[in-house]
Order: C-alpha cells, then structure tokens, then sequence
C-alpha cells in the first residue's frame, strides 16, 4: 500500500518535472552578464574612516572612557549616519551597548558590524568577543 | 423696638455685604498671584528637522547647501556674528549660529566650503584651518501647541526696542506709568466715545492683560468690575516693568492657518522675519496697531488699512513727545515691509509631525508636549521631503489628467527611511502635503498584494536544502482547496501561464501561480510568520489568498518590513525622533538606534539580489528612465484587484522608499504597481543621487556561473549569469553548452528530485520514519 503511494507520488513528481530545455547552442552573443548583487570586490570593508567619522568617534570614545554612555552611543550613531555600513562604527557602539548592559542590543549590534566586516579578521574576532560576552551576560 | 431691629439688620446686612466683598476681593487676589506667578505661559513642544552635518565628501551641490541655508533664515551676504551666507568663487562662506544641541551647545563660527563633482572638497574655518564636521542649526518644522494653538516666542522687556515700548504706551494707555491699574479719565472718554460712536478703549494694558488672562470674552457688568478689581491687585502685587513684559507676551497678534500668533517675540518672526530686538520704528508701529484688530489690520491681507493704522500710532506717538518729528516722517515713508505670508500653519509637514507626535506620546504627557516648550530633535530631511513631495504631487496631477476620474482625485503616500538606521527620512500623507487630515502614510490600511512575495520567497530561500535562486517553479493554473475556505483559483496579472520558471524569474515577473503554489507548498501559516518576523504586526486569518496579498496593511507597515530586508535582515525599528531636551537644553530622551537579528545573513542576501532582478529584467524594469543601472536597486511592485492600489518598495544602498497610490473611496483606479509608482519612486530617488546597492556576500555565500536556459552550472553559455548560492546549494552538474554530459537528461532528473524531495519528508513524518 505504502509502495502503492509511494509510486503514485513519484509519478505525479515525474509529470510536474519541466519540458526537456532546449539548449539554445546556437546563440551569437555569449556575453557574460554579471548579476547585480555579485559580490563586488572593493569598497565594503572601510579600513580607514573619513576624517568626520574619525573625530566624531574620538569624542565618543572620551565619552566612553569617562562614563557618560549615552553620550557616546549618540555619538556614534551621528558618525553611523555619516557611514553607515562602517563595520568598525558597529563594532563600536556594539562596545558601548556592553557598558550600557544592553546585553541584546549589544549582541545584535556586533552582529551587525560582523555583516559588514568582510574578511577583516581582527574585527569579527572582536565581535565574536563582544557577542560571547553578551550571551554570557544573558545566561545564554 | 421695631425701628431698633431694622438697624440691627441693616448692619448685619451691611456688615454680610463687607464680608462677601473682602472675601471676594481675598478670592481674586488668590487667583492674580497664583496664576500670574504660577502660570507661566504654555510653551509649544518645538519640533526640529536632522541637522545638516557638513563634511569633506558628502554629496551636496552649491545651490543645495543655499537652498537649506536660506530655508533656515540665513542672508545672502549678510552681516553680523551669524546668519549669513556668502558666495566665493564657486563655495560658499557661512557664518553659522549658535545652537543648543542635545549634546550641548554649539556656538557660533564661520567655516568655508568648498566644492567639486557634486560633493563637499573642503571645509575650513576662518583661520583656514581644516573642519572635520560642521553641523548647521536644525530648521524648526513645527509644534505640538496648547489650546487654541497658541504659539509665542518669550522675550525679556531688554530685549525689547525702547520706540516700540514707547509707540505700545502712547497708543493704548498713555498714562500707563502713573495710574493704579485703571484709567478713570480714559475710562470716561470710552464713555464718551461710545456714544459718538467714535470707539476708543478705555482699558489700561493691566486691565487688557487681566482679560486676556483670567477672564472669559463675554461682556457684563461682573466681568468689568472683576476686572476693575484684579487690575488693581495686579498694580499691587508686580511692578509696570513686570506687567509690561507679560502683556509684550500675551497679546495676540495674528493667524497662520490654524496657529495663533502671539506676542512680540514670534510676530517680529512671524511678519518681519528678525528678532524682536531688530524691529525698525516703522515695523514695530505697525505691530502696535494689530493689537486693535489683528485680523481687521492683518497687513497681508489688508495693507492699505495696515499701512494708515501704522502711520496712525506712529502720528500719536509723535503727538506725546515718544517719536522725534523726523523719526516719525522718516517710518511714516517707510514701506511696510512684511514677509510674504509662509502660511506654514503649526506646520509645513503635517505627515510627519503627527507620526512624531505617535512616537512622543508613548513617552510624554499630552499636557508636557503642549506647554513645557521640549525640544524634538526629529529625523525628517528637508530636502528628501521636498523631493518625495514633488515626485508624489506631480504625478497624481498627471494621472488624474489621463485617467479623468473625476473628484475627489487620486491619493497617495510616500516614506523615506534610511536603509541601515531606520530613521524616517520624510512622510507624505496624500496629495495635499501641507493639508492635515486623514495621513495615507500611517493610517490607510491598504491590500499590500505582491508586496508581499518577498515573505514568500524568504521562507523558501531559507531552505537552501530546497530552493535556491535557479530552483524551477510550477506556473500552471490550479485550485487550492482548505476546509472552511472557498476554493481559491489565483490567476496571473496577463492570465497566462508559464510553465517551469527559475525562483528568480518568478519573483522578478510577479508570477501569481509560481509563487502561489510555492506558498501553499511552504505553508501560509509559515509564510505569515516570516512576514511577521520582518516586522508585519498583524496576524491575518491564514488563508491561502494572503499570499497574493489579500492583507491590509499601511505604507509605514510596508515600509517596516522591507527596512528589515534592506538592512540585512536584522529588524530596525523605524524612527522619527532622535532627541528630546528640555526648554533649556537639558537631555531628557534619547531614542537610540537598536537591531535585533531576524534572519540569518544568506537568505536575506539571495532574496534582495532576486529583487534587484525585479529592477534589472521584471515588473519595475521602468525604473531604468530615472535611475542608471549601475545603481543596482532591488525593490518589488505591487497591484491589486482591478488595479485598485499600486505600490512600490524598494531601496537603494542609502534610502528605503515605499509608494502607494489609489482612490480613498477604493474605486478602480488603472493604475499598476510598475506602471505608476514606479515613476513616484524613481523620480523621488533620482533627485537625491541614490548610493548604489553594493550588497556584500555573507561569508557563506559562493557565486556560481549559471546557464540561464537548464539552471545548470553554465561557464561560457550564452548569456550566462554569476548568482550567489548558499554553499553547497549550487548546482553540481553543467549545462550542454558548458560541456555537461547529458545535461538535458540530468536537468530533468534534478528536476523530478528536487519535486519529490519535499514529498519524501513529507512522506517521513506521516510514516513516522
């Protein structure tokens, strides 16, 4: 019986399956478009900031250092606004999120910096950091 | 006895009256002093557009940075410390102001900026030192107002001109200085000229103030002397310095629409468009001579009669010595020298103000917004607003000629976000920008229709073990039936079917029967939570219609949940406010940027290319009249039964938009998703220089090179296209044309496995196995 089904369904498979494509051989143009959203190979990761980022960042960065959080996490949203797929502005204000104990906050935005972060080693090693000390925080 | 007792009585009487008398008279004196000190004047909350953040690379023309510069007040080549601008061989000089920002306050400096290819080249400042970041004061975009949208700008009586204090005395209470809070002579010649019919007020500016303050506008003998009385406290209890500057305040002097022009401070604005303490002898006579009859003296609407009231007070100042013979030749010459009307009411953007004041009011109190005088630092862009309004009017305009509907004509709405911050960038709620009613942007709940497929398209892709981009999908007819359900026949928008299609091709057209089969196949309910989990808040009844759209949702809601798509799958709320402070300046909120991880990486990553395939070869191929293709923007159309809503969501590498277009009464409009709002969008984003959509791989994506003919692995076919796979989800055999054996053969058997693979889990669960 369940052999029975079984074949049934296989057939059915066999019926939906597509026409035999004709491979179409006989085209001229063999241009080889490249699909947009193919990885481009410059330009994601940003190593270095713009001088803006860089002296906004350095504010935040005092700011951190002497307590006042919410002033720096504003702070590094401002630069965020300026360079918003700067890992580095991430990994950042995923730092502060720490301090603020936002433990979630603080793995969600590590994670994000590790979507921009490319091939930049030292950077996810940083998020992977930040994240594993978020989830130890939150009993994960 | 008898004559005995009746005096008693008198003077009990007598002695009752005095009693009431004292006791009424100690009322009132509790009221004057507990609501002239206790009261301090209801301060709208001020609401402030983004900043405009000035540095070294940003995309920002010349006439651009004018344009914001002389929206926020700034003089072309004027002088002073700031709030001016000039032009230097192809830069601009600002002298920018001083501003308290939620992070403190900023003071005023100068700073140069230079230009090249659209962009900022340089920024320094006077000592030609090089500016990292320079920050413009915000440009106030409105209010949330106290009863009667009152709006005022408080000033101190120093910052008052000595002619207009003078020109205000020798008008309406020339005895202001001597008298106790009543002007019996002045009173009299009212009398008098009530009777000529010859109206002149007899009250004294404590009297006008006290009405103003405490008393109701009907006209009764209580009323005048209550008045009588508390004008006298007042004299009693605060000097004419003190009630002077109150009054300078509180008078009314204007309408804007719906907003009340109060006081001084905000009428110099209002009409002149300078501070209070700029007013020339002939402008502030002219404001002297509202107080009578702000409406009847309006100088907009009636400058004649503006004008002849003007050199009226400034004819009687000179009378009692307050103006010099000169000084009032020299005003009474003057033009009148008003503003033209902006006629911004409470606000030029009604939309966005009241999706603030949603925000807000989880927050604040509605009686701390309408009196406190907070500060909202928002997230609306001045400029992307001007341009998603242009694009949305134009166009309605347009279709409303071709189609002749009739009245009432053609709606719409629009928002603008920013892809990775999610902060509001500008809300259109309807055709009429500036009206305030009903807001089509946060309110109308619209069938989103093909909006939708991308939740489909996620939960499949999500599965890489099933589909990915190349996986071919059934296009023929069918019927789905559920218990309790009628039967559901979807039909595609050309009522034809397909056949096998790619994934991809089947998003990118819009096919109905592809992705409908495929959503029965995932599962409604299972579709529903994707799109509940990109940010959908509502749970629709799981049937089977919902996947081609059959949900009602709002632009804002749309527009959620394609935010989460654009910022890599992790969900960030949309917002409007960034800051809230105090009148002063002191930080009370910060709304701060927050993400939570709602997908993984890889999916969102194949879905969004399969959306930029949308763009490049499907339903919003329009696109391409606005916007160059390099700029590889990834969206979906959207249209509904009889056309009745067209829609379109898509974002570029810096902006999320979302459009809707459709009747309110829900009348068959003709209008497609790719015919109609794709122009909305395309026109809105090409004004603003869209970024282009540079998606970066996850790291466990791997690009494989695909025949587009078999969805085999395709290196030199025709016409072959490079597509993201999550790794180890690419196909393994080639193509034909790639030097794949029997690839035809092996096509078909991937096919006949890939349809039976989902069957045979199928089979496992019901089997137990």
């Amino acid at each position: 019986m369940r052999f029975a089904i079984l074949v049934l369904l296989l057939m059915a498979g066999c019926a939906s399956a597509p026409p035999s494509p004709s491979p179409s051989a006989s085209s001229s143009s063999t241009t080889r478009q490249p699909a947009p959203g193919s990885p481009p190979p410059e330009g994601i990761t940003v190593k270095t900031e713009s001088i803006a980022v860089a002296s906004i960042l350095q504010s935040a960065r005092a700011d951190a250092a002497s307590g006042r959080l919410a002033n720096a996490a504003a702070s590094i949203e401002r630069a965020l606004r300026i360079e918003p797929r700067n890992p580095r502005l991430w990994n950042e204000l995923a730092r502060v999120r720490l301090q603020q104990r936002d433990w979630a906050q603080a793995e969600a935005t590590a994670a994000r910096s590790n979507s921009f972060a490319g091939s930049d080693s030292e950077l996810r090693a940083s998020n992977a950091d930040l994240i594993a000390q978020a989830r130890r925080a939150q009993g994960k | 006895m008898r004559s005995n007792g009746f005096v008693r009585l008198l003077l009990v009487v007598f002695l009752l009256a005095g009693l009431a008398l004292a006791a009424w008279a100690l009322f009132l004196d509790f009221r004057v002093r507990h609501e002239f000190e206790g009261r301090r004047f209801a301060l709208p909350a001020r609401i402030y557009a983004r900043p405009l953040e000035l540095h070294e690379g940003l995309k920002l023309k010349p006439a651009e940075l004018e344009q914001e510069l002389k929206a926020l007040g700034y003089k072309d080549g004027g002088q002073g410390e700031s709030g001016w601008y000039r032009k230097t061989g192809g830069g601009l000089e600002v002298a920018v102001r001083p501003f308290v920002f939620w992070d403190g306050s900023q003071p005023a400096k100068r700073i140069r900026v230079s230009f090249a290819d659209a962009r900022i080249s340089g920024l320094r400042d006077a000592a030609d030192a090089q500016v990292p970041l320079a920050r413009l004061d915000p440009l106030p975009i409105g209010g949330i107002y106290p009863a009667g949208n009152e709006d005022r700008l408080l000033v101190r009586l120093s910052e008052v001109p000595p002619h207009l204090v003078r020109e205000l005395i020798a008008t309406e209470d020339r005895r202001y200085y001597s008298h106790f809070g009543f002007d019996l002579r002045g009173m009299a010649r009212a009398a008098l000229s009530s009777v000529t019919g010859h109206v002149q007020g007899g009250s004294t500016l404590t009297q006008q103030l006290v009405k103003n303050f405490f008393l109701t506008p009907e006209r009764s003998i209580t009323r005048k002397v209550n008045e009588l009385i508390m004008a006298v406290l007042l004299e009693l209890h605060y000097d004419k310095a003190e009630i002077l500057e109150t009054y300078l305040n509180e008078i009314y002097l204007g309408q804007d629409r719906d907003r009340a022009i109060h006081g001084v401070g905000l009428a110099a604005q209002y009409f002149f468009g300078k501070p209070v303490q700029d007013l020339t002898v002939a402008e502030s006579a002219l404001l002297v001579g509202m107080i009578r009859g702000p409406s009847y003296y309006d100088p907009h609407r009636n400058p004649q009669r503006a004008l002849e009231r003007r050199n009226l007070v400034l004819k009687l100042a000179g009378e009692v010595g307050a103006l010099t013979p000169e000084q009032v030749k020299q005003a009474q010459g003057a033009k009148l020298g008003v503003q033209p009307r902006a006629a911004s009411g409470t606000t030029p953007y009604p939309a966005f103000v009241q999706l603030v004041q949603r925000q807000l009011r989880r927050d604040y109190k509605d009686e701390d917004l309408r009196s406190e005088g907070l500060r909202v630092f928002t997230t609306l862009d001045p400029r992307v607003q001007a341009a998603a309004e242009r694009a949305l009017v134009r166009r309605i305009e347009q279709y409303d000629r071709d189609k002749r509907f009739g009245a009432p004509g053609l709606e719409g709405a629009v928002i603008v976000a920013g892809t990775q911050t999610g902060e509001v960038q500008a809300l259109v709620g309807g055709r009429d920008p500036r009206l305030r009613g009903f807001n089509r942007a946060l309110d109308a709940a619209r069938p989103i229709g093909s909006l939708l497929k991308p939740a489909i398209y996620l939960t499949a892709l999500s599965d890489p073990s099933h589909y990915t981009l190349v996986t071919p999908l059934d296009d023929s007819p069918f019927v789905w039936k559920a218990a309790g359900a009628p039967d559901w026949k979807p039909e595609n928008y050309d009522r034809k079917s397909h056949g096998m299609v790619p994934l991809r091709t089947a998003l990118a057209q819009s096919y109905n029967l592809s992705t409908a089969r495929l959503g029965t196949t995932l599962g409604v309910e299972k579709v529903l939570q994707t799109a509940q989990k990109l940010g959908m808040q509502k749970m629709p009844p799981p049937y089977a219609s919902v996947l081609l759209g059959a949900v009602d949702l709002s632009p804002l809601e749309v527009a959620q949940m394609y935010e989460t798509i654009a910022s890599g799958g992790f969900r960030t709320p949309l917002r409007a406010i960034r800051e809230v402070t105090t009148a002063e300046g002191k930080p009370l909120n910060h709304y701060s940027l927050s993400v939570e991880q709602a997908f993984p990486a890889e999916p969102i990553h194949l879905l969004s290319v399969a959306m930029q395939g949308v763009v490049s070869e499907g339903t919003a191929q329009a696109l391409k009249s606005w916007i160059p293709p390099e700029i590889a923007a990834a969206g979906k159309t959207g249209t509904t039964d009889s056309q009745r809503d067209a829609w379109f969501a898509g974002f570029t590498g810096d902006r999320l938009a979302v459009v809707w277009l459709g009747y309110d009464d829900n009348r068959e409009a003709h209008l497609s998703g790719g015919a109609a709002a794709v122009p909305v969008w395309g026109e809105l984003m090409a004004a603003l220089g869209p970024e282009p959509l540079a998606l970066s791989a996850p790291e466990n994506i791997e690009t494989a090179t695909i025949d587009p003919q078999t969805g085999l692995l395709g290196k030199g076919c025709p016409g072959a296209v490079d597509l993201p796979f999550i790794k180890g989800s690419a196909p393994k055999d080639s193509a034909p044309c790639a030097g794949g054996v029997g690839g035809a053969v092996e096509a078909i058997g991937r096919a006949v496995e890939d349809a039976v693979k989902p069957l045979k889990g199928w089979l496992d669960r019901l089997f137990g196995r």
